[in-house]
């Protein structure tokens, strides 16, 4: 937003945000080093280090695991929204959790050798032309430094720095990341592991989250872009009050048609903070408001209210025969447009 | 080999840290109105700016010429569809070559003596 | 308090109050599937089996060097005259180097004391204080050499000090970089067969000639394989001379 910067935006959701993630990470690591390993069957105790690298490294795995079950799960239903508005301190945790993990990994498995740790981890195993035996420290390195990097960029600074279509691209990182650590578990624990109960919850969670994605691909789908010179979009009584509908009129660009009573009018569907879908948002204190950060938007003129500064794109409307046609044209950000007033419209 | 690339990382990292030093002190006040009277969160910045530091000088040249010319409304979203779409087919690939090349340490063959000494 | 008609959360605002209970149940239920996965997670682990560090030892006995550096046991407080104990050093060293010119020679070693199973090591102290000819006049005995035939045998190419006691567990996949530093450190390695082979499922490896073998096993460490070559006993240890050509994934 268009004030000075502080560390962190905190506000009471946000601090509560934050202490259920810290209780998560807490109750994790402390049942699996205080219940569980206890009641484990082994003639004798695994090393106090490998445990933790398995505490640390399970936990970050199941957390990665969630947050990007969060994406899909929003769009599928509206109600997961609040976990992620604060995705980026999941994130932030995830990261911290996931270093942890290393760092018991370097100082236990790559110490007390005859050469120095970092060395020792790229010329232990160069086994790069097999799965198994293929050197999984190198996909656990490759997800680590993606991790650090998105932890590093997630202040609100680096996306304006950046752009949001440059900040986005980068964070779209987080897939291959989770990509290389799926293999790295896949390839390393995994394989070790004998009983079934681990092989379970990892190729669950995975399989989890990929079934998500194509669900939200699918439901996506629908929207199918036009090529006509004004797009057709809807009857203004499809459109519930205080809420929109989301018409998609290229590869890249999506409008979203806003009701507010009996008047209507089109704003580019991606919010000017991170690309939240403007369109999935609501009327509130007769703002657009995005249902990712509550970033607002006046919405005939694209523009949020004093002080902030943000502008989006406005788009142009016709009513012909009772159905609402776009200008696919974008117009400046910021420009007013008269909205069309449709007199007697009920939801229907 | 291993050594030139921990060599060429640490260099790397150095030459972030210079380009933080400039960056955060000099630079930053002047490209982002919001940001020259906030000093408390710059540290805050400086993991970033070690890590990415390239692309840091790169829009650092495109916002100070003005040409800022990426549309914010344009999100990358053919790329999103076809980067989930490849994730979606990634992980159940990786898991099922995970599930193929698994060893059963229960099922081994046993010794096989195979020419008794003489 | 009405129900709001169309809830809308704002995360800045007030939580509607149809998403508050959805909230509270789902925090409630992530931090709960956190705790039963944690709980799942870490009581199957796997055994990591019974070797152990077993505390200082001395031991005088017949120090043959190649393949890998052992002692034949002479005379020792803790072991029984004529076992044979694998040796290596601190950390992910063996002692390849020290042992070189004791090698037939009667010698003392003192260290830390490595077991698993039937599978002897210890770990010397540094410099003198670990290894030094005696000459206390300690009788020598011949060691005991016999040819046990060719084998095909399958199992894991371990480091023999992890393997004994150094880490719990110190063999498996997530152990395999590890177990690499240590060969290459020169820390015996020990090939684990899928059953006994001749009384022992521990085999100190060796290349068909009796000498070190070379990094081409780094390649199979941690993995299950199987391996062709002449097994032979030697004191109490079974040497595993394999033909590393013959090495492949075992099916």
């Amino acid at each position: 937003m268009s004030v000075s910067y502080v560390p962190v935006q905190w506000n009471p959701n946000k601090w509560k945000y934050d202490a259920v993630l810290i209780a998560l990470v807490v109750v994790y690591i402390i049942v699996f080093l205080r219940l569980g390993t206890p009641a484990a069957d082994f003639t004798r105790p695994v090393d106090g280090a490998i445990l933790r690298i398995r505490a640390f490294g399970s936990c970050a795995f199941l957390m990665l695991t969630v947050i990007l079950a969060i994406g899909p799960l929003a769009r599928l239903d509206k109600r997961f929204a609040p976990i992620l508005y604060n995705r980026r301190h999941f994130g932030v945790m995830t990261t911290a959790v996931a270093f942890t993990h290393a760092m018991y990994v370097l100082g236990w498995y790559f110490a007390y050798a005859p050469i120095p740790r970092l060395e020792a981890l790229l010329v232990s195993n160069t086994s790069f032309g097999q799965f198994l035996g293929f050197p999984i420290e190198a996909l656990g390195i490759a997800a680590l430094l993606i991790l650090s990097v998105l932890a590093a960029t997630s202040h609100d600074f680096w996306l304006s720095f950046l752009s949001a279509p440059v900040w986005k691209s980068l964070h779209l990182m987080i897939y291959p990341a989770y990509v290389f650590v799926v293999a790295h578990v896949a390839l390393g624990y995994f394989q070790d592991a004998k009983s079934p109960v681990f092989a379970l919850i990892f190729t669950g969670g995975a399989l989890t989250v990929a079934g998500l994605h194509l669900a939200s691909w699918f439901k996506e789908r629908r929207f199918s872009p036009s090529t006509e010179k004004w797009v057709k979009a809807c009857k203004p009584s499809e459109i519930p009050d205080k809420r929109a509908v989301i018409v998609t009129i290229s590869q890249q660009e999506r409008v979203a048609i806003f009701r507010t009573g009996n008047s209507f009018s089109a704003v580019s569907n991606t919010c000017a903070h991170q690309g939240g879908p403007l369109g999935e948002g609501k009327i509130v204190y007769g703002h657009v408001t995005c249902p990712w950060h509550g970033f607002s938007y006046k919405a005939r003129n694209g523009c949020s209210p004093a002080p902030f500064t943000e502008k989006i794109p406005t788009y142009n409307m016709s009513l012909e025969n009772g159905v609402l046609f776009i200008d696919p044209k974008a117009n400046q950000p910021g420009t007013d447009v008269e909205p069309i007033i449709v007199e007697g419209v009920v939801h229907g | 080999m291993a050594l030139s690339l921990l060599t060429m990382a640490t260099w790397y990292i150095y030459a972030g840290g210079a380009v933080a030093a400039v960056f955060l002190t000099i630079g930053l006040g002047r490209l982002d109105e919001n940001a020259s009277d906030a000093w408390i969160f710059r540290p805050l910045l400086i993991p970033g700016v070690l890590l990415i530091w390239p692309l840091v000088l790169w829009r650092w040249r495109v916002l100070h010429r003005g040409e800022n010319k990426l549309d914010r409304h344009r999100m990358p979203r053919a790329a999103q569809d076809r980067i989930a779409l490849a994730f979606v087919c990634a992980i159940p690939l990786i898991i099922g070559i995970a599930l193929i090349s698994r060893q059963n340490p229960d099922a081994l063959a046993p010794p096989v003596l195979l020419e008794a000494a003489k | 308090m009405a129900k709001e008609k169309d809830p809308f959360f704002v995360g800045w605002g007030k939580i509607p109050k149809d998403y508050k209970v959805f909230l509270i149940s789902l925090t409630a239920s992530i931090i709960a599937v956190f705790a039963i996965l944690s709980y799942a997670i870490s009581s199957t682990q796997s055994d990591p089996g019974d070797g152990a560090l077993m505390g200082l030892t001395t031991a005088v006995g017949i120090l043959q060097a190649d393949p890998y550096p052992v002692l034949h046991v002479i005379s020792s407080g803790r072991y029984q005259p004529g076992e044979t104990i694998i040796l290596s050093g601190g950390g992910k060293r063996g002692v390849v180097k020290r042992a070189a010119g004791f090698d037939g020679q009667v010698v003392r070693a003192a260290g830390v004391t490595m077991q698993r199973g039937d599978l002897n090591g210890m770990q010397l102290r540094s410099g003198k204080n670990g290894l030094r000819g005696d000459d206390t006049g300690a009788d020598a005995f011949t060691v005991r050499v016999e040819n046990l035939g060719r084998w095909r045998l399958t199992g894991e190419i371990c480091d023999g000090k992890c393997l004994n006691g150094a880490m719990r567990p110190g063999r498996g996949l997530a152990h395999k970089a590890c177990a690499n530093l240590c060969l290459l450190g020169g820390v015996p390695p020990v090939f684990v067969s899928s059953a006994p082979v001749e009384g022992s499922e521990f085999l100190l490896m060796a290349d068909a000639n009796g000498k070190a073998v070379t990094e081409e096993i780094l390649k199979f460490t941690a993995t299950y394989v199987e391996i062709e070559g002449e097994v032979e006993r030697r004191g109490e240890l079974l040497i595993f001379k394999i033909s590393p050509e013959t090495i492949r994934l075992a099916q």
